[in-house]
């Protein structure tokens, strides 16, 4: 018969130091900066070190083991870091740090959210808005409701009316109904504002 | 059990597991534990919590073992079977390789119907068979389907899905419900124990042609499924294959493999050595 049993030979685990790790994250080989990448980011200090090279990190598998295993870990330092990078000039980066952010426990972003959406980069805001979907209902009504009622993007305000539709709750309603004014030149904005408005009383109705 | 009491309970079995267990599956949590408070003589949750979070008398794994879902089968999904002698081992083979062993592991391997299904299957339909060494593993983080595994005794319902040939040729039937693999097999495949979500478990067990990772995922929530799938991904030689039950995907878990889609499978492949550029 070819069947066979061995004894077999572990894989290699990864260094158990962080200097070592270090190294191996500046490797050639993806595999290993990989592997070094996913040891360090239960590691004192490692967070940071992964930060830095996330920056110059090229290998969408070794960027997707930082984010996933920030997200994992859910520490402040990791959630400061993604937060930094909502703001990187590499659209991939911005949209794994979104990603990463909201995978995270909602009660670690509540506290920066508002923050966010006060940002002067209005992509920033934007990004924000997705998080805020992630919220319980009321918070993120309340915060969409805020920053609608102040937006002038249009962009960011569409974001607001798309969040406020999916989740939105009544104290949305006379907001959406002052914007509907302001916006009545703008076809679009105020067609999401109906759906949004239509959606919100389809939920109060079947709440009832 | 109040609320607060089954939320510490599903939240061990996770740390320890990464099994997801809800509200809708309460009862099912509440007769498990039911059980094993009946078992330890436990009087109250909290008198049955502490035992099992001090691991009085190996407590912890008896409770994996009580929470596990074994359900499987000869032969279950064996167009899997088929697109490995077809498509999978005939492209491991393609490579000059180091040495003549080809390793497939299945894990979870439950009480051992998943390795046996691919043992019989190889020896019957991969004509290469003979020109190799195969070693096939089986591993599972409930000890007593290891148990049941090694002694290889299966009833009728696990048997439904193999010929009469088949049970005939593999088999020697006990009694009126139960057939023993024959001890040629049984003593061809190893069994071992292995958390799939703690990577020093599944490193020990080396480097795979091809793994068997079916029906498991199932019971995760995403970051446990993404850690299973990160562990794997080390215990794969570059270019090897992973299966997943009919109703996974890793396209959804994570982007570290390769989607291969064969005549009769969907498989997923850890992409040759990499360098950058
Ligand atoms: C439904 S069986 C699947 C058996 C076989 N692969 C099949 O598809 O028929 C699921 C198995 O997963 C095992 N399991 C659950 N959590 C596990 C973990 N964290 N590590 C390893 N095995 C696990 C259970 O003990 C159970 O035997």
């Amino acid at each position: 018969m070819p069947l066979v049993r061995k004894s077999t030979a572990a894989v290699d685990a990864p260094p158990a130091d962080v200097e070592e790790l270090k190294t191996a994250l500046a490797s050639s080989r993806p595999d290993e900066r990989w592997q070094a990448a996913r040891a360090l980011i239960d590691m004192p200090g490692g967070i940071a070190l992964l930060g830095a090279g996330l920056a110059t990190e090229a290998d969408i598998r070794v960027r997707e083991v930082i984010f996933s295993g920030i997200a994992r870990t859910a520490t402040p330092e990791g959630a400061a870091l993604l937060l930094q990078l909502l703001r990187s000039e590499d659209a991939s980066l911005r949209s794994g740090a979104l990603d990463a952010l909201a995978a995270m426990p909602a009660d670690m972003l509540a506290g920066r959210l508002p923050e966010l959406l006060y940002d002067e980069d209005p992509d920033v805001r934007l990004l924000a808005c997705e998080l805020a979907r992630g919220m319980p209902s009321e918070d993120a009504t309340q915060l969409m409701a805020d920053l609608l009622e102040r937006e002038s993007e249009p962009n960011v305000c569409a974001a607001t009316m798309d969040v406020l539709a999916e989740i939105g709750g009544p104290q949305a309603l006379p907001v959406l109904q002052r914007s509907a004014e302001r916006f009545a030149s703008s076809p679009f904005l105020a067609f999401a504002i109906e759906i949004a408005v239509k959606r919100i009383k389809t939920t109060l109705d079947s709440g009832r | 059990m109040n609320e607060d009491e089954f939320r510490r309970l599903c939240e061990f079995i996770y740390r320890r597991t990464g099994m997801v267990f809800t509200e809708a599956k309460r009862y099912y949590v509440e007769r498990r534990m039911a059980d094993r408070m009946l078992a330890t003589g436990s009087t109250s949750f909290a008198s049955y919590f502490a035992r099992l979070r001090s691991d009085v008398r190996g407590e912890v794994e008896q409770f994996i073992n009580a929470f596990t879902v074994n359900e499987t089968y000869f032969y279950r999904e064996d167009h899997q079977l088929q697109c490995l002698s077809a498509d999978l081992l005939p492209r491991r083979i393609l490579r000059p390789r180091a040495n003549k062993t080809i390793r497939i592991w299945s894990v979870p391997c439950s009480t051992g119907e998943e390795p046996y299904s691919i043992a019989i299957w190889l020896l019957e339909n991969w004509p290469q068979a003979d020109a190799y060494e195969i070693e096939i593993l089986g591993s599972d983080i409930d000890t007593r389907v290891l148990d049941a595994a090694r002694a290889g005794l299966f009833g009728r319902r696990a048997l439904m899905r193999l010929s009469a040939d088949l049970i005939a040729k593999y088999f020697e039937q006990t009694d009126a419900e139960h057939w023993r693999l024959i001890d040629d097999l049984r003593q061809s495949i190893s069994f071992s124990p292995v958390n799939l979500v703690e990577a020093a478990e599944t490193r020990a067990h080396g480097a795979f042609d091809v793994i068997f990772c079916r029906n498991v995922l199932i019971y995760f929530d995403d970051a446990s499924r993404r850690t299973a799938a990160e562990n794997l991904y080390e215990n794969l030689l570059p270019g090897g294959f992973i299966c997943l039950g009919h109703s996974e995907s890793m396209s959804r878990i994570s982007p570290l493999f390769d989607v291969c889609r064969y005549s009769d499978a969907i498989v997923y492949q850890r992409p040759m050595e990499r360098a950058d550029g």
